[in-house]
């Protein structure tokens, strides 16, 4: 039992990403083990979705769905946007080449010319502020820095599409190994690239500060199997709403002690 | 003074300046030079040196240990007639030869090796315990395959060679970290693509490494071909000249040919190997062990 979903792209725009009923099993039998359990998710055009929850809560295995990496084992996904993009939480930049270069790889694939690839890349970079390491390596940038490029690549390979589809960007804890004020910049770096290209971000994370700090809606994932537990509409954060989460959060995850 | 997002901007700005690496400057060329040129010039002059007062104390015999000014006579006198470079010539345009194609065998071998599992489990651990066979056991199994033809010495430097680069390729492509693979899927990559755009450049250390042992296996894979498998259609080549010493019981022939063969072993590792290996390393910061 892999496989029995349904991709369909859709021509109307007021839904980006349309998850219905998606359950995810993984192994047979007695070890199987259930990820995923009935989960809906509707996100809008240019909306920026927080996936909120404890370890196991299969937040990272929803993404993967969306992403087209993963098969769910059953409900429908429907997609009305260009390939989505996604970020890890490492960089996982080609070691052995540039920024630029990188940045480039994900326009080569999607059969972008030379010329048109060169004057992208450095658009992008220089959109994350990057545009003066464009010719470093890897090794030679920062972590927080090496996250921009990988934020770059992601945005390159999402915005090619020429049809004008809304892009999406599926981000799985991308700053979680960064330190405290890395993550802070490039919490702000986001939004700004958020607010200038109008692409729809799912956005992975177990922060729930981050999560009402980056997100106009948060919704919160319950562990083993993963469910939707409730929505919160942070669009005007305010500290109530923050506590409000957090209670659920550690009600979510204390109704597992044994 | 400025928004928040201003504010954020600098403290962003701030931190690039502080996080990027900084540029080790590189040494004058003089300095370089003690460190790296200098000690293993000492290290020869000491065996030089060693060898000189092992030969002046006579404890053994002139015809088993030569002087060492004999030795380089030797060599003078075959560089002067011309005849190391013939010699020289003969044993390296086999080995560049021989290697080449094991290249071209090795490289889709270790390919296939890599990703299809069914092959791997076929012909994988054969492959690895073919390097541990010494090539030289392939010589009288070539001699009545092929007789005394140049044929019988290529096949023995493919035997040596092609399972050191294949079995290169193979490590190689196994350390690439499962998430670029993963990086070019989510971008989009097909299967064609990402081998030629992600699994070989990632895996090309480990190629180089393979390449590296594949030269050294194939060079002395020669030598012993050519010490063996002698005849006057074969031409002399170095392998040919150590055994011409041995048979005439001049030892300083003997000599003279084992140092001819590590010049050209050490030559290529320096001249080739090292720096292909310093660039890509380099490339990927890898400079630990420079």
């Amino acid at each position: 039992m892999t496989a029995t979903l349904e991709t369909t792209v859709l021509s109307t725009v007021d839904t980006a990403v349309e998850l219905a009923g998606v359950r995810k099993v993984f192994g047979h039998g007695n070890s199987a083990v259930v990820a995923l359990d009935g989960v809906d998710l509707k996100v809008k055009p240019g909306e920026f979705v927080c996936l909120l929850g404890a370890s196991g809560c299969g937040k990272s295995t929803l993404l993967n769905i969306v992403a087209g990496l993963d098969g769910a084992t059953s409900g429908s996904l429907q997609l009305n946007t260009s390939r989505p993009a996604v970020m890890f939480q490492e960089p996982a930049l080609m070691p052995w080449l540039t920024a630029a270069r990188n940045v480039e790889l994900a326009l080569r694939f999607a059969g972008v010319g030379r010329l048109a690839r060169k004057r992208r890349a450095l658009e992008l970079l220089e959109l994350v502020r990057l545009g003066d390491v464009a010719d470093k390596r890897p090794h030679e940038l920062s972590g927080g820095m090496r996250q921009r490029v990988a934020l770059a690549r992601a945005l390159a390979s999402t915005t090619v599409s020429a049809d004008g589809s809304p892009a999406l960007l599926l981000m799985d804890e991308p700053f979680a190994a960064l330190d405290a004020i890395t993550r802070d910049v490039l919490q702000s770096e986001l939004l700004r690239v958020w607010e200038t290209t109008n692409t729809a971000i799912i956005f992975v994370t177990h922060d729930v500060r981050e999560a009402v700090r980056l997100g106009q809606r948060v919704v919160l994932l319950s562990s083993r199997p993963g469910r939707v537990v409730r929505e919160w509409d942070v669009t005007d954060s305010s500290n109530t709403v923050l506590d409000e989460i957090n209670t659920h959060l550690r009600e979510v995850i204390s109704g597992h002690a044994v | 003074m400025g928004t928040p997002s201003d504010t954020i901007d600098k403290v962003g700005a701030g931190l690039d300046a502080l996080d990027v690496p900084v540029e080790a400057h590189k040494p004058p060329l003089w300095r370089r030079f003690l460190k790296t040129g200098v000690p293993p010039i000492i290290a020869f002059a000491l065996l030089l040196g060693v060898w000189q007062a092992l030969w002046a104390s006579a404890i053994l015999p002139e015809f088993q240990l030569p002087a060492p000014v004999n030795v380089w006579n030797e060599l003078v006198r075959s560089i002067s007639t011309g005849e190391a470079f013939g010699i020289l010539w003969t044993s390296l345009h086999r080995a560049v030869f021989g290697f080449i194609a094991a290249v071209l065998i090795a490289t889709p071998l270790g390919l296939l090796i890599a990703k299809v599992r069914v092959v791997r489990a076929a012909i994988g651990s054969l492959l690895t315990g073919l390097q541990s066979l010494p090539s030289v056991a392939w010589v009288p199994a070539a001699i009545l395959w092929f007789g005394v033809t140049p044929s019988t010495i290529y096949f023995v430097v493919l035997m040596g060679s092609v399972p050191s680069i294949a079995n290169g390729l193979v490590a190689g492509i196994d350390q690439i970290p499962p998430l670029l693979p993963r990086v070019g899927r989510a971008l989009g990559a097909g299967r064609l693509a990402s081998a030629r755009h992600i699994l070989l450049p990632a895996a090309l250390p480990g190629y180089l490494a393979g390449l590296k042992q594949g030269w050294a296996f194939s060079w002395r894979s020669l030598m012993a071909a050519e010490i063996i498998a002698t005849s006057p259609q074969l031409g002399v080549g170095l392998g040919q000249y150590l055994h011409n010493g041995s048979s005439l019981n001049d030892i300083n022939m003997v000599i003279a040919a084992i140092f001819l063969i590590l010049l050209v072993g050490i030559g290529i590792e320096l001249m080739l190997f090292r720096p292909l290996e310093r660039a890509v390393l380099r490339a990927r910061g890898l400079t630990g062990a420079l």
